[in-house]
């Protein structure tokens, strides 16, 4: 009871910090900014946030805070959108949203696919906003559970679900996930400092950018492509009373949400990239869980539904060690960091002890915002389905266009651009050959952590391989990973054979 | 027996092979390790057979699995798309965002077939604008406007 | 702050339609100002140049745009600097990786920092800060020495990533005391003091304001802070001083510079706006936020600190023979 009373308490706390004219009005503009910048392709929206760094110095502390929060999820949400009407991913989360958001697109459900996002993002920041006000602490404790050996089996499990993802044949889907996995392994390795297959490139040495791999493979690559049948395209024209998914549609996808929020809020609270699984994660499990999976990839709204709750979910709980810890999970919350102590906020545990309203006025604001993102796009999804009536002709330069600026101001380098256009060559033969793009981007994600991970467990258990199955969560994780392939992996690979011989 | 050849299958086989042999070339020089204490090269080299085998077995496949030809190619789209997003590589350092933008804009507009000139030439200078309006005085980010 | 921005904007566009490419004066800034930051946004040295940008604009009376230009480990932005137009309109903010330990570590390095690059002024040191894991059973150095004499393996330094100066500080101390210490490289401070935290590995080296938080609150124990001034927050932690260690200087730092070639005249003006930017209150403020102080220089004595952190981590790079290509 006192949990409960307590928990009230607190909220009121935070929305009378959240609620004040200002802040919902700072609110409102991080979410707006977000929104519109998340739906520049590959503009990201740390880059947002370090340009609006200064101007929030100025502010007070909560403010500049709610306000920085708003275009981390704003950007989350706005990226779907992109993804959606012209299949341009600008982060590993929307790719999973291209996948059957686009298709919903292509079929003239551009409306719908839009509205389920913006709805479950809803739903799925609503449930992590309650999840971080009560389960704050256990979330803590599990995230610091969460070592090297932890990480290595979970990326296991990750990659063996990712055969999923694909609905042509697996055979390729596992060829595509090793060919990523590779790929992912250019650049200096973490674990001796070497670089590696750089071929003497400078600009190879973090790696092959995410950006302008995603950029490429998706968005230009199926310009290139559609472009040759333009037939394709008559589709897109909708007519605006379709913009509304059914309420049987919605029905169809509140368990998938809910899911996808489970998944998300548990692997976004991973400050060593659980969150790039979460997406992939609840997509995979969304086409196991349905009755006919074959829909999945084709315009399955519960596809749109699952993956979009897993990612706000995520980064929602991302917060957590942030606000409990001062850890920050991602760059994104490396910045915010650098925006507290300016402030001359320590983050850390004694925030929620020493300023209360601001702990709490952060967290109702997460809320806030979430609310205020449908109440923003609602009714910008009429507007986004009309630029789709603009001519194809008209069209594809300006995505082209924005697709080359994007990539550009990612690293302010050309050299980008150059590694997009390869990536964009070899989306088409990809398509040709009919291999798919999304396993391929999974492994990109996950190889470097995985084998990052593996490295530093070995070294610290000083070459004892043992480390992976004496610690309980990564032996679950082990264990998990082998039931998932006799469940989902031999029984699909049997399948394929029948067909074939 | 003829040879019932799966073109497309073939093609991927062929490219899986080649990229293995590119990354175990370029892997070479990386120290591999043991298993319990690997090297910067262990993963690579070990990714990199594991793909040639993988093409390999698949290549073999694709020579029996009945005959499929590569679908075709539209190259009109294909390289004006693709030389639009070079133009914007090799002009951006030089002529500055607005040209090139008007630059890329010209030439993808040109891989649809029902480009019409006029409307693509004002289409050009609006989206040239639009992007100096939008991402360099709106958002602020670093990118040189004019040649000068 | 938009509306300011395109003010901003539209007044350069508006001056160079009208004045076209101006000659250079020698120490008059004629067009936009490049701060740029070879890292990430959000890294120390992306958020002193973001406090530090607007303060320059007024002062200079040109636009400061700062530009990330991240990838191996600060080494494309530095070679871009190095090999930017010699007129000081082009300046490169960057910390002792780029400046002290990648010089010695990369062979194949495409510009010299001694010689392709200017220095301006050094712009902040912060000391770091020694912290174990609370689970480790000792208080003292003495203590941590003893403890890793009885248990051999069971300490694991998390460090910024293989050659970062964490790194061999780990090595010199390691040395010194015959620790058996492991070093565990990790992406970048920020995930190191995460896997310190998690008790993944247990001892850590770090910048002294991002760590002294998790000590306070016990999420970490402190055993020392480096330099020869212990620290208002941690007033009972011995400095590396005291306590008779190695490398008594080691920290973090930040510096300016800009591109060979660069005019004398056109060098001094920009220390001075630098300096009389980095005396203003708020600011010394807000670097002593970010865990360090303002610690500033003259061109030439920015020179001979390049030189002397070159050569003694140098000497440390060959002694141990570590190299990275």
């Amino acid at each position: 009871m006192d949990l409960i009373a307590n928990l009230f308490a607190n909220l009121a706390t935070g929305f009378s910090v959240a609620l004040t004219p200002a802040n919902i009005g700072f609110c409102f503009m991080g979410a707006l900014i977000g929104t519109l910048v998340g739906v520049l392709p590959g503009i990201a929206p740390i880059t947002t946030i370090a340009i609006l760094l200064p101007f929030t110095f100025t502010l007070p502390p909560s403010s500049s805070l709610i306000m920085l929060a708003g275009i981390f999820y704003g950007a989350q949400y706005g990226g779907s959108t992109t993804a959606i009407l012209v299949n341009v991913p600008g982060e590993s989360s929307s790719i999973v949203t291209c996948l059957d958001g686009h298709q919903m697109a292509k079929k003239g459900r551009a409306g719908p696919a839009l509205a389920i996002a913006a709805i479950a993002s809803f739903v799925a920041g609503t449930i992590a906003t309650i999840v971080i006000a009560t389960a704050s602490a256990p979330m803590t404790w599990l995230a610091l559970k969460f070592n090297a050996a932890e990480y290595f089996s979970l990326m296991v499990l990750g990659l063996t679900g990712s055969v999923v993802l694909a609905h042509g044949a697996p055979e390729k889907a596992v060829a595509m996930v090793l060919v990523g996995l590779l790929l992912g392994l250019v650049g200096i390795d973490v674990n001796s400092g070497s670089p590696r297959m750089t071929m003497d490139l400078m600009d190879l040495g973090d790696g092959i950018g995410f950006v302008p791999i995603a950029i490429g493979m998706f968005g230009i690559a199926e310009l290139a492509v559609t472009l040759g049948k333009p037939q394709d395209r008559s589709l897109l024209a909708v007519k605006l009373r379709d913009l509304w998914p059914s309420w049987a549609e919605i029905r169809q996808c509140i368990p998938a949400m809910l899911r996808g929020t489970t998944l998300g809020s548990v692997l976004g609270v991973l400050p060593g990239g659980g969150a790039a699984l979460s997406s992939f994660a609840a997509y995979a499990l969304e086409k196991k869980m349905s009755k006919n999976p074959e829909r999945f990839g084709r315009g399955a709204i519960e596809g749109v539904a699952a993956p979009e709750a897993a990612n706000n979910a995520g980064a929602q709980t991302s917060f957590i060690p942030l606000l409990t810890l001062g850890i920050p999970g991602n760059a994104i919350m490396a910045l915010m960091v650098g925006a507290m102590m300016i402030q001359g906020i320590q983050p850390g545990p004694q925030v929620m002890i020493n300023q209360p309203d601001l702990f709490w006025g952060v967290i109702t604001s997460m809320w806030l915002g979430n609310a205020m993102l449908v109440v923003l796009n609602l009714p910008l999804i009429g507007v986004w389905v009309a630029l789709l009536r603009v001519p194809f002709r008209l069209l594809f330069p300006a995505i082209v266009l924005f697709c080359c600026i994007g990539t550009y101001t990612a690293n302010n380098t050309v050299f980008d651009i150059w590694v997009m256009l390869v990536f964009s060559g070899l989306g088409v033969f990809f398509y040709k050959v009919g291999a798919e793009p999304a396993p391929f981007v999974l492994g990109f994600v996950l190889g470097p952590l995985m084998e990052e991970n593996f490295r530093r467990a070995m070294y610290i258990s000083r070459g004892s391989s043992m480390t992976f199955v004496e610690r309980p969560i990564s032996a679950f994780l082990l264990l998990l990973t082998v039931a998932l392939f006799v469940v989902l992996v031999l029984p699909a690979i049997r399948a394929k054979r029948e067909e074939v011989f | 027996m003829t040879l019932r050849i799966n073109t497309p299958d073939l093609a991927f086989a062929v490219f899986l092979i080649a990229l293995g042999a590119l990354a175990l070339a370029l892997a070479s020089p990386l120290a591999v390790g043991t298993a319990a204490a690997m090297g910067p090269g262990y993963v690579p080299r070990g990714l990199a057979i594991l793909i040639m085998v993988y093409g390999a077995v698949l290549g073999v496949r694709a020579l029996f699995s009945g005959r499929t030809a590569m679908p075709a190619i539209e190259w009109r789209p294909l390289l004006l798309i693709f030389g639009a997003v070079a133009l914007f590589a090799l002009l951006l350092p030089f002529a500055g965002l607005a040209l090139t933008s008007f630059a890329l804009v010209i030439c993808a507009g040109f891989a649809a077939y029902d480009v019409r000139f006029r409307e693509n030439a004002i289409a050009a200078v609006i989206l040239a604008a639009f992007a100096v309006v939008l991402f360099v005085m709106a958002l602020g980010l670093p990118i040189q406007v004019w040649p000068w | 702050m938009l509306a300011r921005r395109t003010a901003l904007g539209c007044a350069l566009a508006l001056s160079a339609l009208v004045f076209g490419p101006l000659p250079a004066f020698s120490q008059n800034f004629t067009k936009q100002v490049h701060i740029i930051v070879p890292y990430a946004p959000g890294g120390t040295s992306d958020i002193i140049a973001r406090i530090i940008g607007p303060k320059l604009s007024e002062a200079i009376g040109q636009p400061v745009i700062v530009e990330n230009k991240p990838s191996s480990s600060g080494n494309v932005g530095a070679d871009f600097v190095a090999k930017a137009a010699p007129d000081g309109h082009t300046l490169l903010i960057t910390d002792a990786g780029t400046l002290a330990t990648q010089p010695n570590l990369v062979k194949k390095l495409s510009f010299d920092v001694q010689k392709d690059l200017v220095p301006v002024t050094l712009v902040m040191f912060s000391p770091y800060l020694f912290a174990v894991h609370p689970s480790v059973p000792v208080a003292t150095l003495q203590e941590l020495i003893a403890y890793d004499k009885a248990n051999p393996g069971k300490l694991n330094v998390g460090t910024s990533g293989v050659g970062s100066i964490q790194h061999l500080t780990a090595i010199v101390i390691a040395k010194k005391y015959g620790l058996k210490w492991g070093i565990v490289p990790y992406r970048g401070g920020a995930a190191a003091v995460r896997a310190v935290v998690s008790n993944e590995s247990n001892v850590i080296f770090n910048g002294a304001l991002a760590t002294q938080p998790f000590v306070v609150q016990g999420q970490l124990k402190g055993i020392a802070v480096s330099g020869d001034a212990r620290l208002p927050a941690t007033p009972n932690l011995p400095t590396f001083k005291e306590l008779g260690m190695p490398i008594v200087e080691t920290g973090s730092w930040q510096g300016f510079l800009t591109s060979k070639g660069t005019p004398p005249a056109m060098t001094a003006r920009l220390n001075t706006e630098l300096r009389k930017i980095l005396a203003m209150p708020d600011i010394e403020k807000k670097m002593a936020e970010l865990g360090g102080y303002v610690k500033t220089s003259t061109p030439d004595e920015f020179a001979g600190w390049l030189t002397k952190a070159i050569g003694d981590w140098g000497d440390v790079v060959k002694v141990e023979n570590i190299s990275l290509d």
